[in-house]
Parts: structure tokens; C-alpha cells; sequence
């Protein structure tokens, strides 16, 4: 009806023209109309497509309101059966509000009622202070902290914090370490997974099994007693992935109270310390020899006098004075024919060895508490006869059992580590030595416990073999005779071994039982002993009848011994 | 006619709106409920994460120790109180073979030689 074009006058009686302004009027109200009819049809079309195409229902799971998930800002720690052994607890502290407490005297005494060992003069001070914010006591127990708000102080407030707790406490100490009271890793784990229990998430797993850690605990505990010791260490790896199962050092430390830690608790043996170990170290001298085809099992030397050079006499402990086949001289502990077996085989080739099994450096283990070994600057002749038996090179425990592990199982180096690792999952190694060179030196250590210096070390059935070894303690620069570090390294079962278990004590001084002896065959071959006895069952290990002909066949080993003037052929 | 759907369509704009009105606070009151449930939730999630702190310092194994050997009469257990099974002799073939109750155990060089090791003497 709105046009342009003028009305043809015959169909209306209105006839005169239509005045430009009304004109002007129509164009713009049709403009306006055409731009609403767009505006319209853009929220039609906007509607249709929210109510019918896009997320046409109602969404299938309704927002939760509030949290649901329970996480502390610390992630736990757990062993490999997954026992609790550490983790955060919400704890209040108090803090105050010096500004806003009316009466500082009295609020500080009031205070001293429910928290007997405040003090009442440093609280009153800090409260009469000008300050917006001040720590009166951290980690409040419930109780303690509905005693404080029953008080009804004005100005004190508590603050949620978490605190770190060790179910365990004492028995792990020196493995799991502990934190600062604002949870920041101290010691230990928790020192070294630091960044990663800081980003919450699942519990970290341990290799450690609790029941093992416990019965290596209560042993060498009793031993120390017993042998009057001032300290201790112990180890038990497995021999196949290089988990350790259980880490001792005594004395120890409970760390749920960091502050009342002393020096000499605080001191790792088993990892931090690094010792002359003394005769265990013929396990490699004599797998090195063994390794390079110098010798067999039928060789031998000479072992009737002492070797004397520059201002040293090495002798022997359980001197035979005469000529000693190589099972003897690792049964009896010799130290004149371990020194002219490593005279055999050279300086240059033993540094090499003792490079290839890990002695030469820091134990690659998963903590900050390792030790670096002290090992000779130049590696001579009379260097190679000392670390022969031990002497002249000092390793930590966990360096001795690791390097053990790899001569037992085969003959493959793997690194130690206190990670669980998946069941049955063996981590790549490195070949140290033969696997036929592994299965003589299974053997040798099977003979010591049978018939040598480790007999206090055997378990029933549990076919233990080991190497015994104590070594006079450096004191200053000299040697000093009475004080020993006695240690004890098995393995078992012989046939396929399983594990090491290392037992170690520091200064132990002989009893009547051991006839005034401090040796490692009398004092830490029967902890090893025991304790084998104790987690053989524990892990599943069967037992077996160690007089069998297959046990016997497979243990076998053929002497050749001197008997007036004339050798001849044993067999064990 | 136009008056009475006039009406209807008032009537039915007002229920709808009353309709939605209560639903809207029934769902205020129902995710009111699902806080406090959650809150709940979480309050007892902590009492448990306290209790298994607990659990685990109770179940220190010095402590167990100390208990079994007080309250039980159970020792533990020695390598040589387990046998392998196929140590263990098989049943006798047929019913006939198996002797009357009062038949006397078998005679030690029957057993294998680990249960004749281990077998107690009257």
C-alpha cells in the first residue's frame, strides 16, 4: 500500500499530492522496519539453533559443588606391601594479632595454662608488640587447640597447616628422612623426591619391606647391645633388580622429634660412611682373578711366610703356614695369597676392575647421604696388595653390597635403588664378570659358611653363603688395634641367590660366649644368621636340605690341599 | 471465545511461572543437601586418612612383636616347618589300601628322606 508512486485518484477521496515531508517519513520507517525484521530473525535463528541443535538436553552430570577429594599437600610415602610411612596430617597453629589482644599479660598467662611449656615472658613480649601477625605455637593437637579457643582471648586465631608424621618412626628414620616444620625435605627421600612429593599426586612405593627392615633392626640391635658397639649398619638387596629391602644404621633417630636429633644418630652408616671393609673385599679380588683366566680353583701360592714391604708386614689372622690352594685361601681369609693374587693379575687391571663394579665412585642410590669412597690418587704396586684384602680403599656398606650383588647373580651390575620396581621387572645391567666366574665365586662363599670363617652365619635350609670381614679402624693417622669394624656379607639361597644381607658393627668388643673374639665370623655372621632365619620364610624362599646329592653336587667344590710335602684332592 | 483463551493462556503462564518458582528452591534446598553431604564427605575422608596414620603406628612391627609374643602361643615360623608338596606321600590307590584307624604310622625308610628327617619319634 506504501509506495513511491503517487495514488491513482479514483480509488481514494484524499486527491491532494503528498507533501515531501510525510514522504521522507515512510522511506525511513520502512528502513527502520526492514533493519528490526533482520534484528529478529538473527535471535530467532540464534534460538532455534541454542534450544535444538547445539547441547539440545540437560547436561548428564550436575556440577558438584564443593570438593569432594580428600589430597594433602605432601605426597605420602609407603613401602613396597604399601605400610604407611609417611604422611600429612592437618594440624591448627596459633598465631596472634598483637594489635587487636587487649591484655598481653594476662593473655600470655592464661595461655601458659593450657600450654604448660610456654614462655610466659617471650609470649608476653611478642604480644605487646606492635606486630599484625605472630607465631605463638605451631601444630596444635585438637584438644590443645579447643582448650586455647575455650580461653576466648581476643586477637588469636589458628591457622590450618600440615605437619609430616612417621608412623614407623625410628625403624626408617635414616631411609625416609624427614622435613622442616614448614614440610620442606631435610634428609633422606624426603630430601631427594623433594619436587615430587611436593606436587601431591599417589603415594611414592618404596623398595623397602617393613618386616625385613624390622628383623635386620632387632638383630643388629641385640648385637650391639651384646658386643658393646657404638654402632651398626645393614643391608638387604635383592640381587636381581638391586632393590634394597632394608637400610639400617644405628644408632638412630626418631623423626617425628627433629629436634632432638643428635650428631651421631643423624650419621648414615650404611650409605654416608666409608670404611676400610677388610676381608669381604676377597670376594672381588678373588672373582677378578678368576674373571682374567689367570687362575682356577686348583691354583694356589705360597702363603707360609708373611710379605713384608716397605715399613708393612701383611700376615695372615688364621695363619695355616703353609702352601694354600685358592678355595683356602678364600675359606681361611688369607691375606698373603689374596695379595699374591692380585700381584697376578696387576695394578692397572684391578683399578679397572674396581672402576667396572662401582668402588670407585659414590653409590648411585636414590639419596643425599652417600659417601664418596677414598681410593688411592696413584694406584701402585703396594696399593693393589693392600686393596687385595681390603685395606687402602674405603667404600660405603651400600657400595660393598651392590658390588656383592653383581658377583652372586650371575654376574651383572645393576644400580641400587630404594624405588619399588614392578614385580619381576629386571633393569638393564652391565656385565661385571662371567656367569661361570659368578657360579665358582656362589661356591667359594657357600664353603666359608660350611667349613670357613662365616660357620655363626649358617640358617637352616636357607643355604647361606658369605664372606667374613673385619678391619682395624683408622684413628688419626694410624691403626688402631682394638677398635675393629666386624662385618658379615651373605647371600642365600646359594643354588640361585636372592638377596645379600650385610650386618656391620662398629667397635664391638669380644664376650666370653666368642671367646674375647671381635671378628666378623663371631659377632656379625650370626646376626646375618639370624636374620636370614627370620626373612627366608618371610619372602619365600624354600628351603632345602643342604645334605641332598643335588644341593651337595651343586655346591661341590674340589680342594687341593698339602699334607706333608705332597698335594692332594678334597672334596666339599 | 477469544476471552476464554485469553484466560486459559493467563492460567497457564501464571502456573508455569509458580511451577518453576518452587522448583528453583527445591534445587537451592537439594544442592544445599549435596555441600552439606560433601562437606561431610570430606570430614570423614580426613578422620580416615588420620585413623590409617594410626593403623600403620598400631601395626608397628616391634609393637606386633611384642604382642604375639605376650598374648599368642604362635612362634614364628622355622624353614624347617615347611616341606615341598611333592614330599608329601599320595593317598593309596584304592579305599582297601588305606589301614584301619589303628594302623601305626609308616615306618621312617617309607618316607621320603626329608619328612623321615624331620619326623618326630614317639
Amino acid at each position: 500500500m506504501i509506495g513511491r508512486h503517487p495514488i491513482p485518484p479514483r480509488r481514494t477521496s484524499l486527491e491532494q499530492p503528498v507533501p515531501p515531508a510525510v514522504e521522507t517519513g515512510r522511506s525511513r520507517l520502512l528502513i527502520a522496519g526492514a533493519m528490526f525484521a533482520v534484528a529478529f530473525a538473527v535471535v530467532a535463528g540464534r534460538l532455534v539453533d541454542v534450544t535444538l541443535f547445539a547441547d539440545g538436553n540437560e547436561p548428564r552430570l550436575a556440577q558438584s559443588t564443593g570438593e569432594t577429594s580428600h589430597h594433602t599437600d605432601r605426597a605420602d610415602i609407603v613401602d613396597r606391601n604399601g605400610v604407611l610411612l609417611a604422611t600429612s596430617l592437618k594440624t591448627a597453629s596459633l598465631y596472634a594479632d598483637a594489635r587487636v589482644v587487649l591484655d598481653a599479660d594476662e593473655a600470655a598467662r592464661k595461655l601458659a595454662t593450657v600450654l604448660p611449656d610456654l614462655d610466659i615472658a617471650k609470649v608476653r613480649r611478642k604480644l605487646m608488640s606492635d606486630r599484625a601477625f605472630i607465631w605463638i605455637r605451631r601444630h596444635l593437637t585438637p584438644r590443645q587447640q579447643n582448650a586455647v579457643n575455650r580461653l576466648g582471648i581476643p586477637g588469636l586465631d589458628f591457622l590450618q597447616e600440615e605437619r609430616r608424621v612417621y608412623p614407623a618412626g625410628p625403624l626408617v628414620s635414616h631411609i625416609v628422612g624427614h622435613t622442616d616444620i614448614d614440610n620442606r625435605g631435610l634428609v633422606g627421600i624426603e630430601r631427594a623426591f623433594d619436587r615430587a612429593l611436593g606436587r601431591k599426586g599417589t603415594p611414592l612405593q618404596l623398595s623397602i619391606d617393613l618386616r625385613v627392615q624390622h628383623a635386620i633392626h632387632a638383630e643388629l640391635s641385640s648385637a650391639m647391645e651384646t658386643f658393646q658397639a657404638i654402632g651398626g649398619a645393614g643391608i638387604v638387596m635383592d640381587v636381581n633388580s638391586g632393590e634394597v629391602l632394608s637400610l639400617v644404621s644405628l644408632p638412630t633417630f626418631d623423626p617425628n622429634k627433629p629436634m632432638a636429633i643428635g650428631k651421631e644418630a643423624r650419621f648414615n652408616r650404611a650409605t654416608l660412611g666409608v670404611y676400610e671393609m677388610g676381608s669381604t673385599f676377597k670376594i672381588f679380588n678373588t672373582a677378578m682373578a678368576l674373571d682374567t683366566g689367570r687362575i682356577t680353583l686348583g691354583s694356589g701360592y705360597d702363603a707360609k711366610d708373611p710379605i713384608r714391604i716397605a715399613r708393612f708386614v701383611i700376615r695372615d689372622f688364621h695363619a695355616k703356614r703353609r702352601w694354600l690352594s685358592v678355595p683356602e685361601i678364600f675359606m681361611y681369609s688369607s691375606n698373603i695369597g689374596s695379595v699374591k693374587m692380585a700381584l697376578d693379575v696387576g695394578p692397572i687391571a684391578q683399578q679397572e676392575f674396581m672402576r667396572r663394579i662401582g668402588m670407585l665412585r659414590p653409590s648411585p642410590v636414590e639419596l643425599p647421604e652417600v659417601g664418596s669412597p677414598l681410593v688411592p690418587n696413584r694406584w701402585r704396586e703396594i696399593n693393589a696388595m693392600t686393596i687385595s684384602f681390603g685395606h687402602g680403599i674405603s667404600v660405603s656398606p651400600m657400595q660393598l653390597v651392590s658390588g656383592v650383588a653383581s658377583m652372586v647373580n650371575g654376574g651383572v651390575r645393576r644400580n641400587p635403588t630404594l624405588i619399588h620396581q614392578p614385580d619381576g621387572e629386571r633393569p638393564k645391567g652391565t656385565r661385571v664378570i662371567s656367569a661361570t666366574t659368578s657360579e665358582k665365586i656362589r661356591r667359594l662363599m657357600r664353603l666359608v659358611v660350611e667349613n670357613g670363617t662365616g660357620k655363626n652365619a649358617a640358617a637352616d635350609g636357607m643355604l647361606v653363603g658369605g664372606k667374613t670381614g673385619t678391619a682395624e679402624k683408622v684413628v688419626g693417622r694410624r691403626y688402631k688395634t682394638k677398635a675393629l669394624m666386624s662385618s658379615f656379607i651373605g647371600a642365600f639361597p646359594m643354588t640361585a641367590p636372592r638377596y645379600v644381607v650385610f650386618a656391620m658393627l662398629d667397635e664391638p668388643t669380644g664376650t666370653k660366649e666368642t671367646f674375647g673374639y671381635a671378628t666378623g665370623g663371631w659377632v656379625a655372621a650370626p646376626v646375618v644368621g639370624k636374620v636370614i632365619a627370620r626373612i627366608g620364610p618371610m619372602l619365600g624362599v624354600e628351603p632345602v636340605d643342604p645334605a641332598s646329592d643335588d644341593i651337595r653336587r651343586r655346591m661341590a667344590i674340589n680342594i687341593v690341599t698339602e699334607k706333608d710335602g705332597r698335594r692332594q684332592l678334597a672334596s666339599f | 471465545m477469544m476471552r476464554g483463551g485469553t484466560i486459559f493462556w493467563m492460567a497457564l503462564a501464571v502456573m508455569a511461572g509458580i511451577g518453576l518458582f518452587l522448583l528453583k528452591y527445591e534445587v537451592a534446598e537439594m544442592e544445599d543437601q549435596l555441600a552439606d553431604i560433601n562437606r561431610e564427605t570430606l570430614i570423614n575422608l580426613e578422620a580416615v586418612h588420620v585413623l590409617k596414620a594410626e593403623w600403620s603406628y598400631l601395626n608397628r612391627p616391634q609393637r606386633l612383636e611384642t604382642l604375639g609374643r605376650d598374648l599368642l602361643s604362635l612362634e614364628p615360623v622355622k624353614a624347617r616347618q615347611t616341606l615341598d608338596i611333592s614330599d608329601i606321600p599320595l593317598r593309596p590307590d584304592s579305599a582297601a589300601e588305606i589301614p584301619a584307624a589303628t594302623a601305626t604310622p609308616p615306618a621312617a625308610d617309607h618316607l621320603p628322606p626329608l619328612l623321615a628327617k624331620y619326623r618326630r619319634d614317639p
